[in-house]
């Protein structure tokens, strides 16, 4: 045994008795095509996870004693999917009723028994980032998820990622709250307004309530004769305080290129750095810009026209990007998509020519450094977790399936053992009939989505208008 | 000759004035005796007495002296007698919806009433007493019930009442209990609308008051130079809860709503009554560790109809895998729903009951349904509603059984109360009788 793996080890058992008690397990992939994603393609090489964490890639492992093997001849051995971008496992989707309700998070909204989870990991889907909906301005916190199905909301954290938030520009914020409430904002200037009048608020708060707690100090010690006017806690500014000293990133709902750069200058004015933005169709207009910011986009292939603000739209947009640096994803948004974000992956290469290697970055890598989870996933590098997929045949061909699917090396789906029915949590006084409706609750509980608005769904029958 | 007179005067006056006074100071007793007595532990005691004088237990058992003035009531040996069943909590006699319906001028800022926020709301200034759920549920033997309102996040304090047939705010025998607290949005549109806005909405409530109640202590610390704070009752009515005086009556039925409780009592502590609770068997353990009590519902899910014996041949045909699999799974999942309060109880965790929103009318078949399908039996059954229950609120030294200087709650039935038509023939709740119409009556 190397140092190296003795060190991996030791890391994999630290991180196993830490923190929640997310089930760790260990297996040995042999002889598969391995796509690293970060270290090229691999040939009859054999992937090692233990305890969770990738032990060891290499040719002919030694099965360590008691660790199940599985024989990827033939098959392609890859990173689990990462989708940056979805709604499923949402009990609540959307508190809308604010234009800013940056105090409420998805991480108390997740349903770790959702079915759309299961029928992700059969995509090869291992992480999730759960977004708050596209209602309000700035909207509730993110949770990025490892999609362990049928634990727990603590145990479907995905442990140590970093915090993120939505935000939400054009036509859904307006709508809602403009149109809807007739309150700010009704138009594009009104949500800028919108966002720079809170954080102003939200550095105002930051002062008076240190200049408070640095009084009430003060008095209790009797360097302070008189006691000081209480400034109450308020958890919504504690957010923003949070987004402007860069401790939580933004994933940015928006389409336009006017009102992506109106967002850029507005988080230059208040040193925001880390961003990304969601959707994006018009990202291709202003890719050079993107990249001088360091911004990330987080694109469909090729979903567009659902309402006016996306109709000037390109299914060469994740391509242009690439090309031009930007660190992009390509994520579902529906819990249709997500179970081939490969065909979408795949897209980019039919559409823009882009590289099969840099298609793959754009579900795996790209969507892990977009949500500050890259140095644990998105790759097969030893000492990263072990979330894999193994793939029938070559993930961007139309023809292959994920046959199974492992997080920390536990597998959570196996396509030779799949059982008829993997709805975990039953109605005890439900009807078949309604238990087996295939589109239920994929996005909350009330149906609520990020494309709010949009006329266009997926149901039972397929996709309507 | 005067003074002899004046003598004679004054022993009649107080020979007249003695008997008022005995009056006053002792009222008569009452009695039932040759009654089947049901003690909260499970004890049957057959020819039994009880008697009971100024609202009081005075003697149970069977070789009991009945006192020279009791009013006496003979069971004639086939009367059964049972402790006054409690409601840890239940909504009768609430106001309905008031007024939260419609889209407020600022959705996102609703005010506390729209957004049902009302915890310094008490159901005692609220009362309908003319609510025929009362006389139906003394009917089926209850006497005593922590009345709570309907409304969203926090309707409201918890008033625990004695109940009769002629209801009014004078039964009321504790005021504010505590407040009931509950994931359950602001209606239609307006903030908190979703679970996790609920959530924030706790966490803000208590920052909020904390900084009130501070701002209150400064102002009376100091005599000058500071400026009035704020009184807002809504945050006011919170200072008892934050100080662990008051528990939350927390109702939660979800596994996953139930832990988020388990959130906010790690972030704001709060004591904690877990209410209705229909999935709590699921978080037994915790409940235990944290010492968390329930008013467990027993409002249980329909039995699915390829479940029941009387739709059996219509479903009992050739079944698809998948369909298989469902059952399976539904049946496990209906068995563990029925099962609940055995489940807690077995964990350790104290277990009462609470209507807490299902009819009165629903509750005798559904405690039938607990017998059967619930893994308890009848004096289980009995120990729910009336010892346990009592400890949970805090009064298990005064009611919730037969015994010797507990308040006189218990209810007199024709035959046992678990059989078949079995019928309440009296209510007695705080030593007050009420004798319902026999059947040959009407």
């Amino acid at each position: 045994m190397t140092m190296k793996r003795i060190v991996l080890l030791f890391l994999g058992l630290c991180v196993s008795f830490s923190g929640y008690a997310q089930e760790k397990g260990s297996v040995l992939i042999t002889n598969g095509t391995v796509l690293t994603i970060t270290d090229g393609n691999k040939e009859n090489t054999d992937v090692l996870i233990e305890n969770g964490i990738i032990t060891r890639i290499g040719k002919d492992i030694p099965a360590p004693k008691g660790i199940k093997t599985v024989d990827a001849t033939g098959k392609y051995v890859m990173p689990g999917i990462i989708d940056a971008h979805s709604h499923i496992a949402a009990v609540d989707v959307n508190e809308w009723t604010h234009p800013v309700t940056a105090e409420v998070s998805m991480e108390e909204s997740v349903n770790p028994n959702d079915i759309n989870i299961y029928w992700a990991l059969a995509g090869g889907v291992t992480s999730i980032h759960l977004m708050h909906g596209s209602a309000n301005v700035i909207g509730g916190q993110n949770e990025t998820l490892k999609l362990r199905y049928g634990s727990s909301m603590n145990d479907m954290r995905f442990k140590d990622a970093p915090r993120t938030i939505k935000f939400a520009l054009g036509e859904n914020p307006t709508r809602v709250h403009g149109q809807g409430f007739n309150v700010q904002p009704r138009t594009r200037m009104g949500v800028e307004q919108v966002i720079r009048n809170h954080f102003d608020a939200a550095l105002d708060y930051r002062r008076d309530r240190q200049d408070y707690l640095d009084a009430r100090d003060a008095y209790e010690k009797g360097e302070r004769e008189s006691p000081p006017v209480p400034v109450a806690r308020n958890i919504r500014m504690e957010t923003l305080v949070d987004i402007i000293e860069g401790e939580i990133r933004v994933h940015c709902h928006s389409y336009r290129s006017d009102e992506i750069m109106m967002l850029m200058r507005v988080f230059e004015d208040y040193g925001i750095k880390s961003y990304t933005f969601q959707h994006a169709n018009e990202a291709f207009k202003i890719a050079p810009e993107l990249r001088k910011n360091n911004a990330y986009t987080s694109v469909f292939s090729d979903w567009w026209a659902y309402k006016f603000e996306v109709y000037y739209s390109t299914a060469f947009n994740a391509s242009i990007l690439n090309a031009n640096g930007v660190i992009n994803s390509i994520n579902s948004d529906s819990g249709e998509l997500i179970r081939h974000l490969n065909h979408e992956a795949a897209k980019t290469v039919h559409y823009g020519e882009t590289s099969k290697q840099d298609a793959l970055k754009m579900i795996t890598i790209n969507p892990a450094i977009q949500l500050g989870i890259d140095e644990k996933v998105g790759s097969l590098e030893e000492g990263k977790h072990g979330d894999v997929a193994i793939w029938s045949g070559h993930p961007l061909s139309i023809y292959s399936v994920a046959e199974a699917t492992f997080i920390d090396g536990q597998q959570y789906f196996d396509r030779s053992g799949d059982p008829d029915d993997m709805r975990l949590d039953p109605d005890p006084e439900g009807s078949f009939a309604e238990a087996r409706k295939r589109w239920y609750e994929e996005h909350g509980r009330r149906g609520a989505t990020c494309m709010e608005g949009a006329e266009i769904r997926f149901s039972k029958r397929g996709m309507q208008f | 000759m005067i003074k002899l007179v004046r003598t004679v005067i004054c022993c009649i006056a107080l020979l007249m004035a003695l008997p008022l006074d005995g009056q006053t100071q002792s009222i008569p007793a009452q009695a039932f005796e040759n009654v089947i007595i049901h003690t909260a532990d499970g004890q049957v005691i057959r020819g039994g007495t009880i008697v009971w004088r100024d609202g009081l237990i005075h003697a149970v058992g069977k070789e009991v002296a009945i006192p020279f003035d009791a009013f006496v009531r003979d069971g004639g040996d086939s009367l059964h007698v049972y402790p006054g069943f409690i409601d840890g909590m239940a909504l009768w006699g609430s106001p309905g919806n008031n007024g939260h319906n419609g889209t407020p001028e600022e959705p996102g800022n609703p005010g506390y009433r729209r957004a049902g926020i009302q915890p310094h709301r008490f159901p005692s200034n609220h009362l309908k007493t003319n609510d025929d759920a009362f006389s139906k549920a003394v009917q089926a033997g209850f006497t005593t019930a922590a009345l709570a309102m309907k409304g969203e996040m926090m309707p409201g304090q918890v008033d625990l009442f004695f109940i009769n047939e002629d209801m009014s705010t004078k039964q009321l025998l504790q005021r504010g209990m505590g407040i009931v607290a509950q994931f359950k949005e602001a209606k239609g549109s307006a903030y908190p609308s979703t679970t996790m806005g609920v959530m924030a909405q706790f966490r803000q409530l208590f920052y909020d008051a904390e900084a009130q109640l501070e701002q209150q202590r400064y102002f009376a610390a100091v005599s000058s130079s500071y400026p009035a704070p704020p009184k807002e009752k809504v945050l006011e009515a919170l200072y008892p809860v934050m100080q662990q005086q008051q528990p939350f009556f927390f109702v939660a039925n979800s596994e996953q709503d139930i832990k988020r409780m388990f959130w906010l009592q790690d972030e704001l502590k709060f004591k904690a009554v877990l209410v209705s609770g229909r999935e709590a068997y699921k978080t037994a353990r915790e409940l235990k560790k944290r010492d968390i009590p329930v008013l467990a519902g027993i409002d249980f899910p329909e039995k699915p109809e390829w479940m029941r014996d009387e739709e059996k041949d219509k479903y009992d045909q050739e079944l698809t895998p998948e369909q298989e699999r469902f059952r399976e799974r539904q049946q496990k999942a209906y068995r563990q729903h029925m099962q609940n309060i055995k489940s807690l109880q077995d964990a350790g965790v104290n277990v009462g009951f609470a209507s807490y929103g299902l009819k009165v009318s629903d509750v005798r078949e559904n405690l039938t349904l607990l017998k059967e399908e619930g893994g308890l039996d009848s004096p289980d059954v009995l120990h729910l509603l009336s010892q346990s229950t009592a400890d949970i609120l805090g009064y298990g030294q005064r009611m919730g059984d037969l015994k010797e200087g507990l308040i006189a709650n218990f209810t007199v039935f024709n035959k046992a109360f678990s059989e078949d038509k079995a019928r309440a023939l009296y209510s007695i709740s705080n030593g007050k009788v009420t004798e319902f119409e026999s059947e040959t009556d009407n």
